[in-house]
């Protein structure tokens, strides 16, 4: 387990770039597909060494504003900026701050986790021998390696896949990582592996934007939560601020402002 | 039942149906009418011999069949699907009819229909109990072939899971590839055939066909022959039902279980470089990847089985073709590079400055895998054919290079969204249309290699050895510049491009962008259609100019010289034909550009108008919510 806190350690590998900046800073995004606003000029700052939660019901934007902060998908207006790189006038440098975990996206699939990993890390150009010796810590952590160390990506269960992920946002040691829905379908065991990992990386100065729609597991590990509805920012700030002296679930429903179905209609359902 | 099913195709469609995809459909339904009208057209050829003229039809309509046993393996799954009723408390024999009562709803089984009526035509020549005989024959024709189109897309399906499955669909495909479009090469010998007829054994093997036994009905029918009037008829209905049965059983859950393929557990080879990381990670997929195997395989196996089908009739001359044809068959079936790694893309796109390894690792593996393989059929074919050297070397390296160069290019350009490779897993075969982009890049390849090829042509006129040689060293040019700079052209794109490409396989349609008013059309509609309209237009003035226009004026002024084009090159009986052929052409080329033009302009407009109205809307909101 010492090669998780070496890992840790290694936050900083990339550039430095002058502090005092947040550690995303979203500023008007905004984003239509074709008549239908998903994004609606939203902004979110994101301080550097913070655990930040982007919580909202399914289709309120969560996906489309991080596509834009990271560089996958083009905002129509606004601006993202890591540490103060614009990510989409300054791509590269962006790039080298951040790790990524995208939800539900492929991978190379016909590759091992150890060739995927390799891969990667000799794509960013990282010498042979840091690769090997970090794809040997993240699989040992990440528990891929042994008995599955010749399965292929494309027979990986889905807390798997989301392992295997989160092993790639970390390998060249980014400062940030933003990470969609990076519990969803993963078993507690997994889970648990994924959190105190999380935990480590924001205690050894890295910051952490995520998004999630359960809400015990945002109160459990968040310092600062955005809620978001419709496209659009409801709530931003310390999570005990936004929640007061209620729990996050009900501070969300009433923010979201829904009405809760499943009252009434479908008396034939059981009679 | 049927009519439910056949009203959710019709939603189906209606929903899914949009710009390209109508294009393409509209495209495809002209050409098919166009065939099927031409299989009429042979109903009424001379008929001196009823028989003769009954195997030439019969060989016609085997091609129909092949075509249909062909057609799921490139365009992709049915639109409705036993799966989407698995749940349903639905027996299987009644959803098998109403699937199939649903199949006969659609513009290929119309144009099949209409091609098939061939055999009605044929009956009217031979009298009033042939036309009877006619109709129940070509009712359960088009079952025939129906069912044998989504058996050969189940067996493919389940084939396609492993390895060796797709090695073995890649074979059957190639196969029936070839014979369906070698049909061609009788029809050089028309004039013969129609005379004296086929030799007995290929016409035995034809007849044997089901696709033939409504015909030998028909024709038994005009002698008054019973026993092979009905005989036949009562076989092609108990098939009928014994595929109806059989397909009714494997509407189930899939019974194979999928091949798993292991990685290697050793440590990674130490590759150098990013572009060697991105070959390496090619070379595995192209290995590992069932689907990827069979694109490996199908091209060899269709140029092989290509340069060995003339050996039956003696003649190796398209032997020494073999390994450029591997080479552009390679290209065509590689052609959806970025759409079947899915939105893995956007790994590439995260990865500073990954763009170019990833083009150029990509062209190398492919050059890797295509390159050696199509030399050595070169080689070998002309050692076996004793000449054409030049010819065979120049179109073989031409091809590479042009391939290798267009392969980033055209999957990125063209590219066919279709499930990711995890989801799809356990049905490889559900995915996009490739057909289109199958025929711009071969469109793309041939262009590529007339300059060398050009140059053989001209040393061989010329009767200069030596410029027929110089013809190898154009294709070494202009392969090395295809790959390096449509190489950087395509890594271009990606770059400028890459979060509309991925967006474009995320959700299976093109971003709809933001446009100003008068915007230049031309630039602003997608870049696939662009590509569309362009190429058409191309083709459109090859086949209507040079091709049509020019052996007229040649003909009718009567200094012919052939050059290349075409026509000059048949038999006399058949220029007239093919001059008209590419007249058609050339017409329906450039209809499709100008029908492209005016719907995009039309969306165009449409686009404006609706912008036009959000802001409106927008200027309006902050007013209503203060």
């Amino acid at each position: 387990m010492n090669a998780v806190a070496e890992h840790a350690d290694g936050v900083g590998d990339a550039p430095a770039s002058d502090g005092g900046h947040a550690a995303a800073r979203l500023v008007g995004l905004h984003k239509v597909f074709g008549e239908y606003a998903a994004v609606k000029r939203i902004d979110l700052t994101v301080a550097a060494g913070s655990f930040y939660g982007l919580v909202g019901p399914n289709g309120a934007g969560k996906t489309t504003v991080l596509s834009m902060a990271v560089g996958l998908l083009r905002p129509d207006e606004g601006q993202s900026l890591v540490f103060g790189v614009d990510v989409w006038k300054d791509p590269l440098r962006a790039r080298q701050l951040m790790g990524v975990l995208p939800d539900g996206l492929a991978l190379p699939e016909r590759l091992t986790g150890r060739e995927l990993l390799t891969y990667l890390g000799r794509l960013r150009g990282l010498d042979a021998g840091t690769v090997t010796a970090r794809v040997d810590e993240l699989l040992a952590v990440m528990e891929l390696d042994g008995d599955i160390e010749r399965t292929l990506v494309v027979d990986y269960s889905t807390g798997m896949r989301k392992k295997i992920g989160l092993a790639a946002a970390l390998l060249h040691g980014p400062k940030l990582l933003v990470l969609d829905e990076p519990f969803e379908a993963v078993d507690p065991v997994s889970a648990a592996t994924l959190k105190r990992l999380l935990t480590r990386f924001v205690a050894a100065g890295g910051s952490v934007l995520l998004s999630s729609h359960v809400m015990a597991l945002v109160e459990q590990l968040c310092d600062t939560v955005a809620v978001m509805a419709r496209g659009r920012v409801v709530a931003e700030g310390l999570l005990d601020d936004v929640r007061g002296s209620r729990s996050l679930e009900e501070t969300f429903v009433d923010l979201v402002g829904v009405e809760i179905g499943g009252g009434e209609g479908l008396s034939w359902l059981v009679s | 039942m049927v009519g439910v099913l056949i009203r959710m195709k019709l939603a189906v469609l209606r929903h899914s149906i949009t710009g390209m995809r109508a294009t393409w459909m509209l495209t495809g339904g002209l050409v098919g009418f166009g065939l099927a009208i031409g299989t009429i057209a042979v109903a009424t050829f001379d008929f001196d011999q009823p028989t003769a003229l009954m195997d030439l039809l019969a060989v016609m309509f085997a091609i129909w069949m092949f075509g249909w046993m062909l057609g799921p393996a490139f365009g992709g799954e049915p639109v409705l699907r036993a799966e989407h009723f698995a749940l349903e408390p639905i027996p299987r024999g009644r959803l098998a009819l109403g699937l199939l009562g649903a199949a006969y709803v659609g513009i290929t089984t119309a144009v099949t229909f209409t091609a098939f009526t061939a055999m009605v035509v044929f009956a009217a020549r031979l009298g009033t109990v042939s036309v009877i005989v006619s109709i129940p024959a070509l009712l359960l024709q088009v079952t025939l072939v129906v069912l044998l189109s989504r058996l050969t897309a189940r067996l493919f399906g389940a084939l396609a899971r492993s390895r060796t499955g797709g090695a073995v669909t890649a074979v059957i495909t190639a196969a029936m590839l070839v014979l369906s479009q070698s049909g061609w090469i009788v029809f050089i010998a028309l004039d013969a055939v129609l005379t004296t007829g086929f030799s007995p054994g290929f016409s035995m093997v034809v007849r044997s066909f089901p696709s033939s036994w409504g015909l030998l009905a028909v024709e038994a029918a005009a002698r008054s022959h019973w026993l092979w009037t009905v005989g036949p008829l009562v076989a092609l209905t108990v098939l009928v039902v014994a595929l109806l049965a059989l397909w009714s059983r494997l509407l189930g859950p899939p019974r194979l279980a999928r091949a798993v393929v292991r990685g290697s557990s050793r440590a990674p080879a130490r590759e150098r470089g990013a572009t060697g990381a991105v070959y390496v990670k090619e070379m595995r997929t192209w290995l590992r990847d069932p689907l990827r195997v069979q694109s490996l395989v199908v091209a060899p196996a269709f140029a092989i089985l290509s340069g060995v089908l003339p050996l039956l009739f003696d003649s190796t001359v398209f032997l020494p073709f073999v390994g450029a044809l591997a080479a552009l068959m390679g290209a065509v079936s590689s052609a959806n590079l970025y759409g079947q790694d899915g939105t893995a893309l956007w790994l590439t796109l995260l990865v500073p400055a990954s763009e170019e390894a990833d083009v150029r690792g990509r062209q190398w593996a492919w050059l890797t895998l295509f390159g050696p393989l199509s030399l050595v059929l070169t080689v070998a074919g002309s050692a076996m054919h004793g000449s054409l050297w030049p010819w065979a070397l120049a179109a073989t390296i031409a091809a590479l290079g042009a391939g290798a160069g267009l392969l980033p290019v055209v999957a990125t350009d063209q590219l066919v969204p279709g499930p990711d490779p995890h989801l799809n897993k356990n049905s490889p075969l559900d995915r996009g249309d490739v057909t289109g982009q199958a025929f711009v890049m071969m469109f793309l390849v041939l262009t590529l290699t007339a300059p060398a090829l050009g140059t053989v042509l001209a040393g061989d006129r010329l009767g200069e050895p030596l410029l027929t040689w110089a013809g190898v060293a154009v294709a070494v040019l202009t392969g090395v510049l295809s790959f390096a700079l449509l190489g950087r052209t395509a890594a271009r794109r990606l770059r400028m491009r890459g979060p509309e490409l991925l967006y474009l396989m995320r959700v299976g349609k093109d971003q709809d962008e933001q446009v100003g008013e008068g915007a230049n059309l031309l630039k602003v509609m997608p870049r696939a259609r662009r590509s569309l309209l362009w190429t058409s237009f191309v083709i459109g003035c090859i086949a209507l100019f040079p091709q049509a226009l020019v052996p007229i004026g040649m003909k009718l002024g009567g200094g012919v010289a052939k050059v290349w084009f075409l026509a000059l090159y048949m038999p006399p009986g058949l220029q007239w034909p093919t001059i008209a052929v590419m007249i058609l052409l050339g017409l329906a080329a450039f209809g499709l550009a100008g029908w492209i033009y005016a719907t995009e302009a039309k969306r165009l407009r449409e686009k404006l108008a609706r912008q036009a109205e959000e802001r409106r809307l927008r200027a309006a909101e902050p007013a209503a919510a203060g």
